[in-house]
């Protein structure tokens, strides 16, 4: 406590300028009478100085690559990506395997590749590009089934539409009542295959970057 | 700067682990001087600056990218130091040796590392007495006059990362310096 007319607050307030300008005024003059205070304010500047003048420590030279070694384990998908990110080769590679799966297994399918439709209304089939019609404002009664082809519907259908080896597609304005059904086998073969390839490919990478890790990183 | 910053930060939330360590680069010091001016021993404070580094890095996706990332880092290293005094014997005083071994202080370190004049021996010894005299002060008062004085920052930022109004704050810097004044001033 400074003097008896003083509190410690004014003291605190003048010397981080937080006063108004008629406090600031009254307390200088007081300030000029008064030796305690004065000699307070002094201990207080000279407080803050020693403090400031302390240099600042530094981390250890080592603080970076202890910290990186007690990472915890990338995240399998994580780091598979920002492993296909940093070897764009091998994601072109990838590709082509997949390309090439991919025609194997259209060539696996065989014949019978021939769009064909069960179903009862006032639908067409456009050929050249391998898709049945529902057109707005007719409705198909019962069920629709069609194989090696995609479906469009913009109009009605009252019952199920299952696509074999194909999609629908369900215009905005189109409507079907019972369940949508795709069974693509194909489609389903074909990512099971790309799976299990590229679940090899990441346990290759996986293999090796875990011996490089213990190679090249000595602490942990 | 804080450009730079939040681009890193995409890449550590992106799953870069690699980008990590640039963040650590840049905050290193700083972290370290927050645990060592609250702890006051140069193991515990890269303990606790280290685990700064790996909670901010598994709490990565919980940092707002709207807010500044050194208040949220000094946030977390300065509650972990806390947390460390905290779990210090209640009857434990700073200025006790330690475990009777050698002395751990960041200045008595470097005194050992190197061979030093004599006037930079007299120069380390008043920054330990400082240190010494900064590390007695309550937890409390010691978060704020750090913040305030060893970091430099604002007292919205001091108030954001120790989770107080900015008038808490504010007291606690006065008492902390009435509280220094009193040990320094014989100096
Ligand atoms: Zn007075």
């Amino acid at each position: 406590m400074a003097c008896e007319k003083t509190k410690m607050e004014d003291l605190h307030k003048y010397l981080d300028e937080e006063m108004t300008l008629l406090e600031k005024k009254q307390f200088e003059q007081h300030l000029v009478t008064c030796g305690e205070c004065e000699k307070h304010l002094r201990e207080l500047r000279k407080t803050i100085a020693l403090v400031q003048s302390t240099s600042h420590v530094e981390a250890p030279a080592d603080f970076t690559a202890n910290v990186m070694g007690k990472l915890p384990a990338q995240k399998k998908s994580k780091k598979y990506k920002t492993w296909m990110r940093k070897h764009p080769f091998i994601l072109a590679a990838a590709v082509f395997m997949l390309l090439f799966v991919t025609s194997v297994s259209s060539l696996w399918s065989g014949g019978g590749s021939h769009i064909s439709v069960q179903g009862q209304g006032n639908f067409h089939i456009d050929e050249t590009r391998n898709v049945v019609v529902v057109p707005a404002g007719e409705t198909i009664e019962g069920d629709l089934i069609i194989r090696n082809g995609d479906v469009e519907i913009e109009g009605e259908v009252l019952g199920n539409v299952t696509v074999i080896n194909g999609e629908p597609y369900l215009a905005s304005a189109g409507y079907i009542a019972g369940e949508t059904n795709e069974i693509n086998q194909i489609l389903s073969w074909i990512w099971y295959e790309t799976k299990s390839f590229f679940g090899e490919v990441v346990n290759v990478f996986n293999g090796k970057s875990e011996e490089a890790r213990t190679n090249s990183a000595p602490f942990s | 700067m804080d450009a730079v910053v939040k681009k890193i930060i995409m890449e550590v939330k992106k799953g870069d682990q690699q980008a990590f360590a640039e963040l650590v680069e840049l905050y290193k010091d700083k972290v370290y001087q927050i645990s060592y001016r609250m702890l006051g021993n140069v193991h515990e404070a890269q303990d606790v600056a280290q685990e700064a580094f790996l909670r901010a890095y598994t709490n990565i996706d919980s940092y707002d990218m709207n807010r500044k990332f050194s208040t949220w880092l000094f946030r977390i290293a300065t509650n972990l130091s806390i947390d460390r005094i905290r779990k210090k014997k209640p009857d434990f005083h700073l200025d006790d040796p330690v475990g009777g071994t050698e002395d751990l202080t960041y200045y008595s370190q470097i005194a050992a590392d190197e061979e030093l004049p004599e006037d930079k021996v007299v120069q380390y010894e008043m920054q330990e007495w400082i240190q010494n005299e900064i590390a007695a002060l309550p937890p409390k008062y010691r978060s704020a006059i750090i913040l305030k004085y060893l970091e430099d920052l604002s007292l919205k930022e001091i108030a954001e990362i120790l989770n107080m109004p900015v008038a808490t704050v504010k007291t606690r810097i006065h008492r902390g310096r009435e509280a220094l004044r009193k040990r320094l001033r014989n100096s």
